[in-house]
């Protein structure tokens, strides 16, 4: 018997382009799946039973159609949650995008990850939550690495193997964590981790999304670690993220205006 | 397709079938069949759509006040003195100032930032005609913004941007209202469109 060619899902729709006269080619990340590219008839109609349900940052349950041209057709769209908090303030907005894109960039095509889908939907809930708090991105992208088997050492060197006393390291995602004082790999691209960050990158990996909230960290700390985090990922990645510039633009505004 | 894919020993054929097949929507195939469509027209009417692509390229320019395409700037929208000069509807591209000429319910004048913010493409406020807007802004005696952009995430997100660059200014800013549209369904609208049309309900 042949295998159905209809299937459904549960996904979290991360961008769509347009497609076609008025279809839309969307990229979604689902459940039990992993990343998958469909195309969506007629979407873009403003009649369309899709229009609406395939708007990025939303979770969806859908249903598609095997597509003989190697793209499959959305045939049905319900809306699960829009993140409707998330999606009336642009900071978090944008900070959704830059989600998106890492989901994006570390799901793979016909390659399940469901700890994945439910830390990008954890993640979303938590900046719909507070909007204007990094955190929830650093502990984002900490567990994206640690879901997608790229989780940098951080509690032994990664050259001598021994347990990582209190001192001055350094971090390299070449090497793939952190180095003690005494290890000096030729070629890797190393850079200082003060203590404070390696403490806090320690207590992002054992902490749960919920408890991060409370955590409060000083500009220079929450940079160093924004900087460390943003290395490994573009490291892994191998480009630089899209989202990124137009979230420290708003960053570099709002400062200025605070200040003026 | 490249030009050696052609069978046929014909590299200027080869040359339209590339061009066309750069065009969006056009696949291969399509860029063939329209190729050979081409040739087959009698050649006036073949040389006239090059003469008008080729004049297109050449006149067409961004009006100096509102940046939509134009032959002659500003604008004949914008030079139009029963307009009124006090209302300014921001639009993401040219299409939609048509869209929005076809319902005869605007005559103000209009803003075309030929995008919108999209950070998952890379581009950011400083890729669209912002600056642009902001400096018209000081410029013109303006009382109300009318943001029409798309009602997607970066549609919602541009419009966000413009009325946080432009917060505390004596500027009344609105949007076009979200709700169903004409012919659709309430059991297949999502949840923030409904809601959003619960919110701007209107008493009959």
């Amino acid at each position: 018997m042949a295998p159905p060619r209809t299937y459904h899902c549960e996904a979290l729709i991360l961008k769509h382009v347009p497609f076609g006269e008025a279809d839309l080619l969307v990229t979604f990340f689902a459940r039990e799946r992993g990343k998958i590219r469909a195309v969506a008839r007629g979407a873009r109609r403003s009649n369309s039973k899709l229009v609406g349900h395939l708007e990025p940052l939303t979770q969806v349950n859908l249903s598609l159609a095997q597509g003989r041209g190697g793209l499959d057709h959305v045939s049905q769209a319900q809306l699960m949650e829009s993140f409707a908090p998330l999606k009336d303030d642009l900071q978090a907005i944008t900070k959704g995008f830059y989600l998106a894109e890492l989901v994006d960039g570390f799901g793979s095509e016909a390659n399940p990850n469901q700890p994945l889908y439910q830390l990008a939907v954890a993640g979303l809930n938590a900046i719909g939550q507070d909007p204007e708090s990094e955190l929830p991105l650093r502990f984002f992208e900490l567990h994206l690495l640690k879901v997608s088997g790229l989780m940098p050492e951080l509690y032994r060197c990664v050259e001598c193997r021994t347990d990582l006393a209190p001192g001055s390291h350094r971090f390299s995602p070449d090497v793939g964590g952190c180095l003690c004082p005494d290890c000096r790999p030729a070629e890797a691209h190393v850079r200082p981790l003060s203590l404070r960050a390696l403490k806090v990158l320690r207590l992002l990996d054992r902490s749960q999304l919920r408890e991060i909230p409370s955590l409060k960290l000083s500009d220079s700390l929450a940079q160093e670690i924004k900087s460390l985090l943003s290395m490994s990922i573009e490291y892994w990645l191998d480009k630089q993220i899209q989202s990124n510039s137009f979230l420290e633009q708003l960053h570099r505004e709002e400062k200025s205006r605070v200040y003026s | 397709m490249t030009p050696d894919a052609i069978p046929a020993a014909s590299p200027s054929l080869a040359r339209l079938i590339q061009e066309l097949n750069r065009l969006p929507g056009i696949g291969p195939k399509s860029a063939q069949r329209l190729a050979y469509y081409l040739i087959r027209l009698p050649s006036e009417e073949a040389l006239a759509l090059a003469d008008a692509i080729s004049a297109v390229k050449s006149n067409i320019l961004f009006c100096q006040q509102c940046q939509n395409l134009t032959d002659s700037s500003p604008c004949g929208v914008c030079t139009e003195p029963q307009r009124n000069q006090e209302q300014i509807c921001v639009v993401e591209d040219p299409m939609d100032v048509l869209a929005l000429e076809r319902t005869r319910a605007f005559r103000g004048l209009y803003h075309v930032l030929h995008g919108v913010i999209s950070p998952l493409n890379g581009v950011g406020p400083d890729q669209l005609k912002l600056k642009e807007l902001f400096s018209r802004l000081t410029q013109e005696e303006v009382k109300e913004l009318i943001i029409a952009t798309n009602p997607t995430l970066e549609g919602e997100a541009t419009a966000m941007y413009i009325r946080r660059h432009l917060a505390g200014q004596e500027l009344k800013i609105t949007h076009l209202a979200r709700g169903l549209p004409v012919g659709g369904s309430l059991e297949y609208t999502d949840d923030l469109t409904l809601s959003r049309a619960f919110q701007g309900r209107q008493e009959l």
